[in-house]
C-alpha cells in the first residue's frame, strides 16, 4: 500500500485555489488573490486589517504572503479539514470563534491603549504592543489569553512567509517532499 | 437506529493497537469491525509540509484544568492508522525498573508483569515491522534480540552535539527509531528528507499502511471510518459487553455493532471518556468503575528542550523527526537524587522551519525583523537536544465528564492534570544539563527555554494491574468487571518510563492479540 517516490514526485504540482472575484471563480495563488484584493469569506473587513497589520508585525511580508486569506479560507473549510496550528492546540471547533474573539480583543485592547485600532497604530506603537501581548494579557483584552493568540497568529504567519516551497527556497534549505503539497497551504 | 449483523469482534479505533488486533482476530478466522471516528487515509494523504500534517491530527478540544493543561492533539491521530501515521518513530524499549517503580520507591504502581514478560514481545514486533539501531552500543537498553538493521545515517547536527556530551563524560549511542536504515521486507530505506511527522507514504518509517492495515484487510476485517463511538452496551447482568452504539459523522444515524468481544483502541483520552460514558443501572459510575479508577493516573511526559547555534552549515533539515543518538545515562532512577523519575536525551531530530517543533518556535519571543534575522541563521546552523522525562503516576491526574457535550450531545473529556515536585525537579536537573551539554559544544550561543515543562506523550488512565482493587484491567487489558472487554493502548500503563510509548505499545498489544487468539473460546464463551 505504499506510494513509489519517483511517481508521486512526478505527480506531484502546486496548483491555486478558486476565488470568486466579480462574480466569476477564478484560480489564483493566494499572493495573486492578495494582490487583487479578493474578499474573504469569513473574516470581516475590521478583522482583516487586524489580522494583516498583526501579521505584519510578527513577521514582516506575512501580509503580501496572504496571511488573511489563509487563516480565513481554513476557517471556512470544515473543521476536520482546517490545518491552521490552532486546530492542534485545543482550540475548540469551529476555530472562527477563537480568531473572532482573538481580534476583537486585540482592537478593543489598542483602543484602550491608545485610541484605535491595532491597525491603524504605528509600527512602533504595534511592536511595543505585540511584546506586552505576547508576555501577559495588556489591559482592555477580554478573551482568549494573548500570549497563546501570539503563539498561534505568528505560527500562522511563519506557515504563510517560510512554510512553503517557497519560503525553503527563501532559508536556502531543500523541500525534498514525498507528496507535493496541491496548493499553497 | 440500525443495527448491523452481530460480529465476532468490534474495536473502536483504527490506530495501531485497534488494526494490530483487526489484523490477527481476522487472520484466526474471526469476524471483525473496526469503528474509527477518522477519515480512510491513504499514502497519498501524507503530503510533505508541516501545515499539511496537521489534517492526520486529532482536531477537537479537552476541557483542560489543572496546573500543566495537557493539549494532547499534537500526539493523537485522527482517520484510519491513527497517531502511528504521524510518529516520529522514536522506538526505544521500557527498562526493567520501570515495571516496578512502587515496590521499589513506595511512589507511584507497579506494573502486573516484570520487563521479562514483555521481552520476547519487544523481540517479536522489532523484527516483524523493523526497527533500526545498536544494541551493543545502547549500554543501556535491557535484554533483547539485536535490532534487526543497523543504526540509521547520523548527520552533522547530531555529531555536533554528540561532542558535547562526550566532552562531559557522558555516553550517546545509536537511537533505536522504527525506520529503515536499508531495505526491509520490501519496503526502502529512508531518504533523510525529515517529513516523518507529516507521514511517510514510502513505508521506510512503520505507519499502519505498511504493518496492521494491509493484513487487516487481507484477512477480511471491515474497517469502518467516520464512525464515533458513543457508548459500549452490555448485558441486563451488566457482567458482559455485548456492542458499541456508535453515529456514522456523515448521515449523522446512530447503529448499534453487536459482537462477542468488544475492544477499546480510542485514544487514551477518549477510550475512558467512552467508559464513564457508557455508565448504566449495572455500572453506575461508568463500566467497570466499581474502585472508580477508570481515568485516573494519567501521565505526560515532560520535555526539556536546550539549543545551539552554530554559522556552519550542521545540515539540520537532514535526518528524521526521530532522533539520530540517545543518551540514557540519566535514566537509572535513585533515591538519592531530589526526585525519583528517569529520563532519555533525544540527539539529532532533523528541524523543519514551521509548526510547534520547527526552527521559528525555538525562540517564541521573537517575532519582527529579527525573527527573520534568527530564521535565516537557525535554519541551518541550529542544534538541539530534547529530553524525555517521566511523570509519576498521581490518582489526582484523571478524566472525568465534562459538563459540555460535542455535537452528538456526548460529554467531552475534562482533563485535570498538574505536575508533581518530581517532575519540576527532574525538569530543572535536565534543562540545566541540557545547558552545560550545549556550552560543551563548539556552539556560538546557547539557550534553554525556561519552562514550564512541555508535555510529551499521554498515557495511562485506564492502568493495568495485578488486583481489581488498585487497576482497571489485568495484565492482558481485560476489564475487571466485563469478561470480554478488554482495553489496548498507552492508556494500559501503570507507570511511562521515560521512553516514548509506541514500542511498548506494540509489544503490549501484540502479547494480548496472542492471548485473545489463544484463549478465544473462553473468552467468549
Amino acid at each position: 500500500m505504499t506510494v513509489d517516490r519517483r511517481s508521486m514526485l512526478k505527480g506531484a504540482a502546486l496548483s491555486a485555489f478558486a476565488f470568486t472575484v466579480g462574480g466569476a471563480t477564478s484560480w489564483l495563488t493566494l499572493r495573486e488573490a492578495y494582490a487583487q484584493s479578493v474578499p474573504l469569506n469569513v473574516l470581516t473587513p475590521t478583522e482583516r486589517a487586524a489580522l494583516e497589520a498583526l501579521g505584519e508585525t510578527l513577521l514582516p511580508g506575512a501580509r503580501e504572503a496572504g496571511i488573511a486569506l489563509y487563516v480565513d479560507h481554513q476557517l471556512s473549510v470544515d473543521p476536520g479539514d482546517c490545518l491552521l496550528a490552532a486546530r492542534v492546540a485545543n482550540v475548540p471547533p469551529p476555530v472562527s470563534n477563537f480568531y473572532r474573539a482573538c481580534l476583537g480583543a486585540l482592537d478593543r485592547a489598542a483602543t484602550a491603549a491608545h485610541g484605535m485600532p491595532f491597525a491603524q497604530l504605528s509600527p512602533e506603537q504595534r511592536n511595543h504592543f505585540v511584546d506586552a501581548m505576547r508576555q501577559k494579557v495588556p489591559e482592555g483584552w477580554t478573551g482568549p489569553p494573548s500570549p497563546f493568540f501570539y503563539l498561534l497568529a505568528r505560527m500562522d504567519a511563519v506557515d504563510v512567509v517560510y512554510g512553503t516551497v517557497e519560503g525553503f527556497e527563501r532559508l536556502g534549505v531543500p523541500y525534498m517532499p514525498h507528496v507535493s503539497p496541491t496548493s499553497k497551504w | 437506529m440500525a443495527i448491523p449483523e452481530k460480529v465476532d469482534a468490534v474495536i473502536v479505533g483504527a490506530g495501531p493497537s485497534g488494526l494490530m488486533l483487526a489484523a490477527r482476530l481476522s487472520e484466526a478466522g474471526r469476524k471483525v469491525v473496526v469503528l474509527e471516528l477518522g477519515p480512510p487515509w491513504e499514502p497519498k494523504d501524507l503530503i510533505s509540509s508541516q501545515i499539511w500534517s496537521r489534517r492526520l491530527k486529532w482536531h477537537g478540544a479537552n476541557q483542560l484544568e489543572g496546573r500543566n493543561p495537557v493539549a494532547h492533539n499534537f500526539n493523537a491521530g485522527w482517520g484510519v492508522g491513527g497517531s502511528v501515521i504521524h510518529q516520529y518513530a522514536n522506538w526505544p524499549r521500557l527498562h526493567a525498573e520501570d515495571f516496578n517503580v512502587h515496590s521499589a520507591f513506595g511512589r507511584g504502581l507497579d506494573w502486573p508483569f516484570s520487563y521479562d514478560v514483555l521481552r520476547p514481545w519487544y523481540d517479536r514486533i522489532q523484527n516483524e515491522v523493523g526497527v533500526s539501531g545498536d544494541h551493543t552500543r545502547e549500554v543501556w537498553r535491557p535484554a533483547g534480540a539485536p535490532y534487526p538493521m543497523p543504526p540509521v545515517k547520523v548527520f552533522p547536527h547530531a555529531e555536533r552535539v554528540a561532542e558535547g556530551f562526550q566532552k562531559l563524560g557522558m555516553r550517546v549511542s545509536p537511537a533505536p527509531v522504527a525506520i529503515n536504515s536499508v531495505p526491509f521486507k520490501g519496503r526502502p530505506a529512508c531518504v533523510y528528507d525529515a517529513w516523518c511527522d507529516a507521514g511517510c507514504p514510502i513505508g521506510a518509517l512503520v505507519n499502519t499502511f505498511v504493518t496492521y492495515l494491509p493484513e487487516a484487510l487481507k484477512h477480511g476485517a471491515e474497517i469502518r471510518p467516520y464512525s464515533n463511538a458513543l457508548r459500549v452496551l452490555t448485558n441486563a447482568r451488566g457482567d458482559r459487553a455485548h456492542g458499541v452504539e456508535y453515529v456514522d459523522t456523515r448521515t449523522k444515524e446512530r447503529q448499534v455493532q453487536m459482537a462477542d468481544l468488544v475492544i477499546l483502541s480510542a485514544f487514551t483520552s477518549q477510550t475512558p471518556r467512552l467508559m464513564l460514558n457508557s455508565a448504566n443501572d449495572k455500572h453506575p459510575n461508568g463500566l467497570s468503575n466499581s474502585n472508580g479508577l477508570v481515568g485516573r493516573y494519567i501521565m505526560t511526559h515532560t520535555g526539556a528542550s536546550a539549543f545551539g547555534l552554530f554559522d556552519e552549515d550542521v545540515q539540520n533539515y537532514m535526518g528524521t523527526s526521530a532522533a539520530q543518538l540517545i543518551s540514557q545515562d540519566g535514566y537509572a532512577k535513585s533515591s538519592k537524587r531530589d526526585f525519583i523519575g528517569s529520563y532519555t536525551w533525544m540527539i539529532g531530530a532533523a528541524s523543519k522551519p514551521n509548526d510547534f517543533t520547527g526552527i521559528a518556535n525555538t525562540q517564541v519571543p521573537l517575532f519582527g525583523a529579527a525573527l527573520h534575522d534568527y530564521m535565516k541563521r537557525a535554519s541551518k546552523g541550529l542544534v538541539k537536544i530534547s529530553a524525555v522525562m517521566e511523570a509519576l503516576p498521581n490518582a489526582d491526574n484523571r478524566i472525568v465528564l465534562s459538563d459540555r457535550k460535542d455535537e452528538y450531545g456526548m460529554p467531552i473529556a475534562r482533563i485535570i492534570h498538574s505536575l508533581d515536585e518530581d517532575a519540576l525537579k527532574l525538569f530543572a536537573h535536565a534543562r540545566e544539563e541540557g545547558l552545560r551539554i550545549m556550552h560543551a559544544t563548539a556552539a556560538k550561543e546557547v539557550w534553554a527555554p525556561p519552562g514550564p515543562p512541555a508535555l510529551l506523550h499521554f498515557t495511562g488512565g485506564t492502568p493495568m494491574g495485578k488486583s481489581a482493587a488498585d487497576s482497571v484491567t489485568d495484565g492482558y487489558g481485560r476489564a475487571h468487571e466485563l469478561a470480554n472487554l478488554y482495553i489496548t493502548g498507552a492508556g494500559l500503563y501503570p507507570t511511562e518510563g521515560a521512553v516514548h510509548p509506541t514500542f511498548t505499545l506494540h509489544a503490549l498489544t501484540a502479547r494480548t492479540a496472542d492471548h485473545l487468539v489463544r484463549n478465544w473460546g473462553t473468552i467468549v464463551a
